[in-house]
């Protein structure tokens, strides 16, 4: 039992991206972006509430916001927004069936048929929007 | 409930809830970025019944998600009974509780009481 406990490895082993190749890097991207998502989400709950404080509340909230720290960060949550829609469309498929290849017995190498290049080009593509839409967002937001 | 039941709630918040999310941002960008936050432009906004109403489904699609996302992340952590439980409930108040600070936003604004 001792043993069991001490090859666990936790939120450390969690978020080890080296290992398993970019499939490890999109689950750690998608739990990031997922808790990110969620803190922004409630920032955002709070945020519009301030406009039952009426006009000057209001106003003095967003002020806080339109920053370039507070632009920053609104472009941050975008590019989390677009990787994790476009990841977790991804995700549903392959769970679904989709473009996971066919059984087959397993022979060395060992490669997984699930783990194939269009699993892999839906990684990159996702990544690749969500820094289209996080430069999108930064053009909107210091544009102006 | 079954967890293969949570999954598919799980997927289904997230498909519906892109769908209206996209609508609210582009409704960010039907005026300007900047005078689309303006108080009036806002306040506007909530007073438009379907709108709010959109706002509402959104909230709670985005809740569940989230929490059960938050939910699936804090189990894949650490396991057991009393922990799957204590994290499950935390979850699930924790949705409760965020659904109803941001219906009681949007009910006040829609209904004048700002």
């Amino acid at each position: 039992m001792t043993n069991q406990d001490e090859n666990k490895e936790g939120i450390g082993g969690m978020i080890n991206p080296r290992r398993y190749g970019i499939e490890r890097v999109a689950y750690l991207l998608m739990r990031l972006s997922g808790l990110g998502l969620l803190a922004y989400f409630i920032g955002h709950i709070y945020e519009t509430s301030t406009i039952l404080k009426g006009q000057i509340g209001w106003n003095e909230f967003l002020a806080l916001t339109q920053t370039n720290a507070g632009h920053a960060i609104l472009a941050i949550v975008i590019a989390m927004c677009v990787f994790h829609t476009v990841n977790g469309i991804r995700v549903m498929l392959g769970h679904g069936g989709v473009g996971v290849g066919k059984p087959a017995r397993p022979d060395y190498p060992y490669i997984p048929a699930s783990q194939n290049i269009r699993h892999k080009m839906g990684i990159y593509s996702a990544i690749i929007l969500a820094a289209i839409a996080m430069m999108y967002g930064l053009a909107v937001m210091f544009g102006e | 409930m079954r967890e293969s039941i949570i999954m598919k709630i799980h997927y289904g918040t997230a498909l519906a809830a892109v769908a209206l999310v996209a609508v609210h941002i582009l409704m960010r960008l039907t005026q300007g970025f900047a005078e689309s936050l303006e108080y009036d432009s806002v306040i506007t906004n909530y007073k438009f019944l379907p709108y709010a109403g959109m706002l509402e489904i959104i909230l709670i699609l985005l809740s569940i998600h989230g929490f059960n996302g938050l939910r699936v992340i804090l189990l894949e952590l650490k396991q057991g009974k009393t922990y799957e439980k204590a994290v499950s409930y935390g979850c699930v108040v924790a949705m409760i509780a965020l659904i109803g600070y941001g219906t009681r936003t949007i009910i006040m604004v829609n209904t004048g009481m700002t």
